[in-house]
């Protein structure tokens, strides 16, 4: 199984290593958890059953003075361990982003970009942002926006709306979008993107109140029918977390609780990442 | 009057366990040099514990079994919100009431340089929310 969106921010081993880590965690990225070591994410991997993380880094110090993870960091971790899968991400509006992507791809061997454009703060349907969809398309890599609420201070719930990523998604028919969070609240308007548009996925890393079994029963049960996923998303979902803000096993555990089939949850917890990675016949 | 504490570190592997930590806390006493007083055992955490049974593996699944029957991982908790000073969701409640109800701490006689315990007793750190690196400490008073 595949976690497709996880943060490295609570890694003991970086917070001793580099120094603005610790403020980052706390100050941009805004979480209060204790710094683990680097074998705690494994074991919460391993009871959750989970055998490969996608790591995701934000490139957010034109916005917040500082980075959420860099791209080098994630590609160090990556060296470490066969179980994580490195994207990158870098600022749509600086110059030579492109370039930056590129080589984050072929010199650190990163494998999709992430973008957030509420704690970046840029617009997704912006043009100045099109050269790097270009290059994204151009690497053969998916990227994997931050879509639906934000918790963070200081950004604009707008910025989340799935809508503005529909002309892109448009113009760039061969780049595959990832829609985190499942874009909540707007799950409608995802699941519309995703049933019109084929280069449309979306991650199932939701939890804004309650528990993630209850949360998980009203989003994909009442607010959207479980048949849409099992009946005709079931090869554009892919199973994330968003660990370390949940637990990945409490994540799962919700998933399954759905009434879906096994052959749908091994589309969404494998299958689908793997297509989109790449991965798929490679080993 | 001696007063020695240690901060000793635990990498817990399961989403809950029991772990005989009796070893641990008998060394500290050990290398303490006190001959005569008490030892304290506490965690640091609020989704962990600490208790005092007799050391045999039935017993350590009955006390996670039932814990879990009294304190389901679902049911209708008033902590399922965002907290904000964490930057998360709190779905634990179940953990921090086990921790409530099996206690967070135990304190044993020293004499002679030595715990004074029941032939049976054993000092668990009880996980309730893992796998995490955890911390308890061991404070020795004596002479």
């Amino acid at each position: 199984m595949i976690d497709f969106h996880t943060h490295p921010v609570l890694i003991q081993e970086f917070a001793r290593k580099y120094r603005n880590y610790e403020r980052v965690a706390r100050e941009i990225f805004q979480i209060g958890n204790n710094f683990q070591p680097l074998e705690t994410f494994f074991l919460q991997m391993d009871v959750a059953g989970i055998e490969r993380a996608v790591l995701l880094p934000i490139a957010c110090r034109r916005a917040r003075k500082d980075s959420v993870s860099s791209n080098e960091q994630v590609a160090e971790l990556c060296g470490m361990s066969r179980r994580f899968i490195g994207f990158a991400s870098v600022d749509p509006l600086a110059k030579g982003a492109p370039r930056e992507l590129e080589n984050a791809v072929k010199r650190l061997g990163l494998k999709g970009l992430k973008l957030d454009p509420a704690l970046q703060d840029f617009r997704p349907d912006g043009r100045k942002v099109f050269p790097v969809y270009e290059a994204a398309a151009a690497l053969k890599i998916p990227v994997l926006l931050h879509t639906g609420m934000s918790w963070a201070p200081g950004t604009a719930l707008e910025r989340g709306h799935p809508l503005l990523l529909e002309e892109p998604i448009r113009h760039f028919p061969a780049l595959n979008f990832v829609l985190a969070h499942f874009a909540w609240p707007w799950v409608w308007e995802a699941v519309a993107l995703a049933l019109k548009y084929p280069n449309v996925f979306l991650d199932t890393s939701c939890l804004y109140y309650d528990s993630p079994k209850e949360f998980f029963q009203f989003v994909f049960s009442r607010q959207i029918p479980t048949t849409v996923i099992e009946r005709s998303l079931r090869n554009q979902v892919v199973f994330g977390s968003n660990y370390p803000r949940v637990e990945i096993k409490n994540m799962v555990h919700a998933l399954k609780s759905l009434a879906l089939t096994e052959g749908c949850l091994k589309k969404i917890l494998r299958e689908n990442a793997e297509r989109l990675l790449g991965m798929m016949n490679s080993e | 009057m001696i007063i020695k504490l240690e901060r000793i570190k635990l990498q817990t592997r399961k989403s809950e366990e029991a772990i005989n930590i009796t070893p641990q806390v008998e060394d500290v006493v050990a290398k303490s040099g006190v001959q005569n007083g008490v030892v304290n055992v506490m965690t640091s955490h609020t989704s962990s514990g600490l208790l005092v049974t007799e050391g045999i593996p039935c017993l350590e699944e009955d006390i996670l079994t039932h814990f879990s029957r009294l304190f389901p991982e679902e049911a209708d908790y008033h902590h399922r919100r965002y907290l904000d000073f964490d930057g998360r969701m709190g779905f634990n409640a179940d953990a921090h009431l086990k921790s409530i109800l099996g206690g967070i701490s135990c304190m044993f006689p020293i004499e002679n340089g030595k715990v004074v315990k029941g032939s049976r007793q054993t000092i668990y750190f009880m996980e309730y929310d893992g796998p995490l690196e955890r911390m308890y400490f061991v404070q020795v008073l004596g002479e």
